[in-house]
């Protein structure tokens, strides 16, 4: 078959099982083991993309999740999924890929005419360019950079059919990060001693580094079973971590295996959210590019990773591939292609002479030393690479079809700096070295500055034992196996950039050039993070990883200043782009908030009611399924005519107890408690010690030191907290004890005018006026079940409410309807029961909003004049009393025909101008012909009789209203009395 | 990502406590008037030092804790349980 | 994974300020363990779970409605307060080698054996919804709110899939004690 540049048996391919892919329509084959990457490659794919913003053509440049050029768009069962890096997208049988940024097609892409004007485009140049006119940015000039721009596409696929997603929360005493040669060294260590070590590597396959070198086949052998027959350690294969969050809490992204995923009903990604003791840190090092006129030619490749293609695809970068390096190490991927039969064009290298050159020589491959690459010549692949001297002065032209490229290796420290790592500028590497506080953990192989695998074996496994040592776990010292020897090197040469004809990347993903970086010095934006911001260097989704540390090292060239001073990029969290849905988890649809459900929720259901959410609460808003007011006016109609009853079970109820229980209450409630009768219940307000209104409910006293608190359903929560609060700090030394019982009680509304003899039957008390009058409260068995009874009433009639214990609450509401059949009685949901609030002039939430105070709702004669109580102070404040605040009223419409709005605002009849205030609550009512509402307004006890406008702007409507006292309906209280 | 070391529940994510304002505020008498409730209410230091905060453990024990935290590291100096409280004194 | 649903009486005693000897004197003299703040511990056909300082959940065998607070409210007068929560809390037993694994995809604690060993008692939240749990030789044992009760079975049921779910039966409070069946 056609894989032209397949030239050896790669590690992880199986030349047994082709696949057939497409790309950009075209048919193509791989092997199974193949990432899309190796495959293109294999091909003789050369140009994968189109460039950001100048719209170049780009190739493949690194081998991994560092990757910034090819990233590729993939459509699949799930629609299309752009921005995946070719480099780590294993490679399926028909899978089918597209490039990005590129129209009409890769090859002839009107959008490239923008390098052709690139002087136009310099960095920061939408600062400038679209200063005018004003409505140019948002009609032309953004949607045109929004075409010209970007990456891939995103198709929403949002809805039911989304994909499954997890959470799994983890612990140990280690986490290792990476299992190259230093995270596994360090991994045998630890995993010896039973620590609990969870070792995560982001590849496919343990082993980093040691993969590529034929001679460390038997050692990661003999450690990988070492590892194995450790109990206490587990390792974690093609899991990224993420980030790093303080108090040892790190994210880790773990891709599925097909089985893996196929047994977890197609999963693909796993977040784990782990929490150790220690972390060690053995993320390797990235090679870093050269800054030199066209080096994003497609072609231009990293070193390092024309050594995985090769190694573990099988793969060539190229028929006769140079190489430009800098350091030794670059030199191995040469080797291992002319191994395989490649012929070299040769090396260039800025370095007088090294070890590296001479063994290269040795094998016959011209090294041109003292020397740097001054041009690439070629637009879709690489032709020629023009030599020319450190001075300037060309050289040698050289026929390739490849360049390899490497400038060094930077520690990969983003983990570590996000852990507070300290970086230490190493000069005979030319790189940042992390390290970490002991408290935190340990950084170890090249991700600390260790050349060479032997090396950081070494460092591994002293990371391993003085970790060990750290936790208390110390073992017998082991002498360490006898690993291949490192190769002797010569020294890096430090090489950042070739200036020349032509543009210099330093983040390839961005489009960002080394002229960039000195035009933003021009221009004042000298502090890195100041560059950043301007050229937007280093802000793609790749981080600028291989050119993060070449972009500081221009900065300082061109501010003249060492490279340690310009300080780094402090990489962030996510490590790798991460899908929404993996973030979400779990925690979506319907187990996206739990589900709060009353006690009769399936009697509410089959009663045929509407349910409304609030809060968690899922509370039946009018039992029909009829939109429209009909429903809802018979509903309380039935209350104020007959009998009616509704399920309060969502209040908050709080029992409280103790010898000091009075004291505790009269303190958290702005009103009086101690001086309240057993047997009796009371209204109360509690305020928030700033003065403003936090709570209210009916706090009754079954025993001297027994109380039961009620809340709104809305603030159970918070109102729990506040006490729990009070009591262990301002109230520490009182003897009181608070105990949720929320879940516990059933609580009905039993209201109208014929609730005395619905009740009657159920119980053995006499329920008359003088022996259970308003706000009296008994233990008592009801319909044979022990509950308790509250006479009490939020609809403004003749109420009581009865609480059972939950599993009894479908004995007492059915023994109720029963009992109240002769009258008629009819439940009634949220809608009714705000009807009736509203026409009485309870308040509620809405009301209850945060920003009023007792005197605000006309509740200022509840606060007690003597003895302290929480926010009386800050309450009597002068911004909290002046007669302008919002003040509760009462208001209806002037035309009984006109609606009604919540959030309208109450402006001025005459010459409208600023809001006095709104409308908190509107209902169509029964009471009086039309609608209702409650308003907050200012100054509004002064306007009692007033007409104002009642605006809504959104509806465009303009109602005159007229402003009432809020007490509407039976202001004397004699309903509830009766 | 804060971990609390509660002394009745063990180390414990932040995300189970619900955090209650810096507790050396004391607050006032009930006849120290208004600028003195104005100081305990709205006044802080907001220093990059060490701060005393409370957190009420409402996912665990329910229980309020005084933690000392470094509000430029995060780093936790000590958790105890608050003072004078029921059975504060058995805080393991 | 197993799920099965306990039958129990559920009631609260909290020690009142400074009377805790007096109640542990009280809860010695009628047989009842007062294990420490995250244990649990169990008596005869009883369980007794403190995740709470000074708190403890008494569970026990089904009776009469009311009945296992009025066998304690009496004798509490004074030195502890009693709470009915038989309706409040639903209790669940959960068995199965991969209880763990289904857990650690909700629960942010570290349910490691040698961590959470048996006879540990944990309050914390698990899928948003508050959870008490504790680690028994005869299986788990969770209790969580009644009003969210469904939506969390629900979500342990959706948890649990992969690794296979059954509803479990059977479970009493005196098999969960570790009591052999009469
Ligand atoms: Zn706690």
């Amino acid at each position: 078959m056609a894989c032209p540049a397949r030239i050896a048996r790669g590690l992880l391919t199986d030349p047994a099982r082709p696949l057939h892919f497409r790309f950009d329509g075209r048919e193509l084959q791989g092997l199974a083991g193949d990432t899309l990457a190796s495959a293109l490659l294999a091909n003789g794919v050369l140009q994968v993309g189109r460039s950001f913003k100048y719209h170049r053509p780009r190739g493949i440049v690194t081998a991994g999740p560092e990757e910034p050029c090819a990233l590729v768009d993939v459509i699949g069962a799930r629609g299309r999924e752009p921005n995946l890096p070719a480099t780590t997208l294993p490679l399926t049988a028909g899978l089918v890929a597209e490039s990005q940024n590129r129209w009409p097609s890769l090859r002839f892409d009107l959008g490239a005419l923008a390098d052709r004007v690139a002087g136009f485009l310099p960095a920061g140049f939408y600062y400038k360019t679209f200063m005018s006119p004003g409505w140019g940015w948002e009609r032309l000039y953004e949607p045109l950079i929004r075409r010209a721009a970007g990456l891939g596409r995103l198709e929403a696929s949002v809805g039911p059919h989304a994909d499954p997603a997890e959470t799994v929360h983890d612990h140990a005493d280690v986490l290792i990060v990476g299992a190259g040669a230093a995270g596994l060294a360090a991994a045998h260590r630890l995993g010896a001693t039973g620590l609990r070590v969870l070792l995560a590597e982001q590849d496919l396959a343990p082993g980093g580094g040691t993969l590529l070198d034929g001679r460390w086949a038997r050692w990661r052998e003999s450690t990988g079973a070492a590892l194995q027959s450790f109990p206490t350690l587990r390792c974690l294969m093609r899991t990224t971590v993420l980030g790093a969050y303080g108090h040892g809490v790190f994210g880790a992204l773990e891709t599925l295996s097909a089985e893996e995923s196929a047994r977890f009903g197609g999963l693909r990604e796993r977040l784990h959210v782990l929490r150790v003791r220690r972390v060690l840190l053995a993320t390797g090092a990235l090679e870093r590019l050269i800054a030199f006129p066209a080096n994003d030619v497609p072609g231009v490749m990293l070193a390092g990773a024309a050594l995985r293609f090769l190694t573990r695809y099988g793969v060539a970068a190229g028929r006769r591939p140079a190489l430009f390096a800098n350091n030794d190490e670059a030199y191995e991927a040469l080797f291992a292609l002319a191994a395989a039969g490649v012929h070299c064009a040769g090396v260039i290298d800025p370095r007088p002479e090294s070890r590296a050159a001479a063994r290269a020589k040795a094998l016959g491959i011209a090294v041109h030393s003292a020397a740097v690459v001054g041009a690439v010549g070629g637009r879709h692949a690489v032709r020629t690479v023009t030599i020319t001297e450190l001075d300037g002065r060309p050289r040698f032209v050289l026929e390739a079809d490849a360049l390899l490229v490497s400038g060094g290796h930077t520690p990969v420290s983003g983990l570590a700096a996000q852990l507070g790592a300290a970086l230490a500028w190493h000069e005979p590497q030319a790189t940042w070295i992390p390290e970490l506080p002991a408290p935190i953990g340990r950084v170890a192989g090249s991700a600390h500055g260790v050349c060479g695998l032997a090396a950081a074996a070494r460092d591994g496994y002293e990371a391993g034992d003085a970790l060990a040592v750290d936790l208390a776990r110390p073992h017998a010292a082991t002498e360490p196996p006898t690993l291949p020897p490192d190769p002797e090197a010569t020294a890096i040469g430090a090489l950042w950039e070739v200036r020349g004809r032509g543009k210099a990347f330093i983040d390839l993903q961005n489009d960002v050039t080394a002229d960039d970086v000195r035009l933003a010095v021009r221009e004042g934006y000298e502090h890195l993070e100041h560059m950043k911001r301007y050229t937007t260097f280093g802000m793609a989704t790749d981080q600028g990883r291989i050119g993060g540390l070449l972009g500081c090292a221009v900065l300082a060239a061109a501010r003249g200043i060492p490279v340690a001073e310009t300080g780094t990029l402090r990489a962030r969290p996510f490590a790798q782009p991460v899908p929404f849905a993996a973030l979400a988890g779990a925690e979506v649809r319907a187990h996206y908030r739990p589900k709060r459900r009353l006690p009769l929720h399936a009697w509410h259901e089959s009663a045929g009611a509407t349910f409304v959410s609030t809060g968690l609460w899922l509370r039946p808003l009018v039992y029909s399924r009829e939109p429209g007011w009909t429903p809802v006016l018979e509903e309380a109609r039935a209350v104020r005519e007959r009998v009616g009853i509704t399920d309060v079970s969502s209040l908050g109820k709080i029992d409280v107890q103790g010898a000091d229980a009075a004291r505790f209450l009269d303190f958290v409630y702005a009103n009086t408690f101690s001086t309240l009768a057993v047997g009796r219940a009371r209204y109360g307000i509690m305020l928030r010690e700033d003065g403003l209104l936090l709570d209210d409910g009916t706090t009754s006293r079954l025993a001297a030191g027994h109380f039961i608190l009620t809340t709104t359903t809305a603030n159970s929560a918070s109102v729990l907290e506040h006490l729990e609060f009070h009591r262990e700090s301002s109230c520490a030394a009182l003897d009181v004890v608070l105990t949720d019982i929320l879940d516990q009680w059933a609580q009905f509304a039993l209201a109208g005018p014929r609730a005395r003899e619905v009740l009657a039957p159920l119980v053995a008390l006499d329920l008359s006026n003088e022996a259970f009058p308003f706000m009296a409260v008994a233990e008592t068995m009801i319909a044979g079940v022990p509950g308790r009874l509250f006479r009490i009433s939020f609809s403004g009639e003749l109420a009581y409410e009865i609480a059972v214990p939950a599993g009894a609450a479908l004995t007492l509401w059915s023994a109720l309807l029963e009992s109240g059949a002769r009258f008629d009685i009819r439940p009634y949901g949220l809608d009714a029961l705000n009807t009736l609030r509203i026409e009485k002039g309870h308040v509620t939430t809405a009301e209850l909003n945060g920003n009023t105070t007792a005197d605000d709702l006309g509740l200022q004669r509840l606060l007690k004049q003597q003895g302290d109580f929480i926010g009386r102070t800050l309450a009597q404040r002068p911004g909290l009393t002046v007669s302008e605040r919002l003040q509760l009223v009462g208001v209806r419409p002037v035309a009984p025909t006109a609606r009604l709005r919540n959030g309208s605002q109450l402006v001025a009849a005459q010459a409208p101008g600023a809001s006095l205030g709104y409308l908190t609550s509107a209902t169509r009512s029964l009471e009086f012909q039309g609608w209702v509402g409650l308003a907050l307004l200012s100054g509004g006890r002064q306007r009692l009789g007033q007409r104002l406008l009642a605006r809504s702007p959104v509806h465009d409507e303009s109602v005159e209203v007229q402003i009432l006292s809020a007490h509407m309906l039976d202001a004397e209280n004699t309903r509830v009395r009766s | 990502m804060l971990r609390i070391p509660c002394p009745w529940c063990g180390v414990r994510d932040e995300s189970e406590f619900r955090y209650r304002g810096a507790a050396e505020a004391r607050r006032p008498e009930a006849a120290a008037g208004a600028a003195a409730f104005n100081a305990y209410v709205y006044e802080r230091d907001n220093a990059r030092d060490w701060h005393c905060e409370w957190w009420l453990h409402v996912a665990g024990c329910r229980r309020l804790l005084k933690v000392v935290r470094h509000t430029v590291t995060h780093e936790i100096r000590s958790v105890e349980a608050a003072p004078g409280a029921p059975g504060a004194e058995r805080g393991r | 994974m197993a799920c099965a649903a306990l039958p129990a009486d559920i009631i609260e005693l909290v020690a009142l300020r400074e009377r805790m000897q007096v109640l542990k004197a009280l809860a010695a003299r009628r047989g009842l363990p007062v294990p420490a703040t995250g244990w649990i511990a169990s008596g005869r056909e009883t369980l007794v779970l403190c995740v709470r300082p000074e708190r403890w959940l008494v569970l026990t065998v089904p009776a009469a409605p009311g009945s296992a607070l009025a066998a304690w409210q009496p004798a509490c007068a004074g030195c502890a307060a009693t709470i009915e929560l038989s309706a409040g809390l639903a209790a669940l037993c959960l068995t199965g080698p991969a209880v763990r694994e289904v857990l650690a995809r909700g629960c942010r604690l570290d349910l490691h054996p040698e961590v959470f060993v048996p006879g540990s008692a944990a309050a914390t939240s698990i899928a948003q919804v508050p959870v008490i749990l504790a680690a028994l030789p005869g299986g788990w044992l969770l209790l969580t709110p009644a009003t969210t009760a469904e939506h969390f079975r629900d979500w342990l049921a959706a948890t649990a899939r992969p690794f296979g779910f059954a509803t479990g039966a059977g479970v009493t409070v005196a098999s969960l004690a570790g009591e052999r069946a009469p």
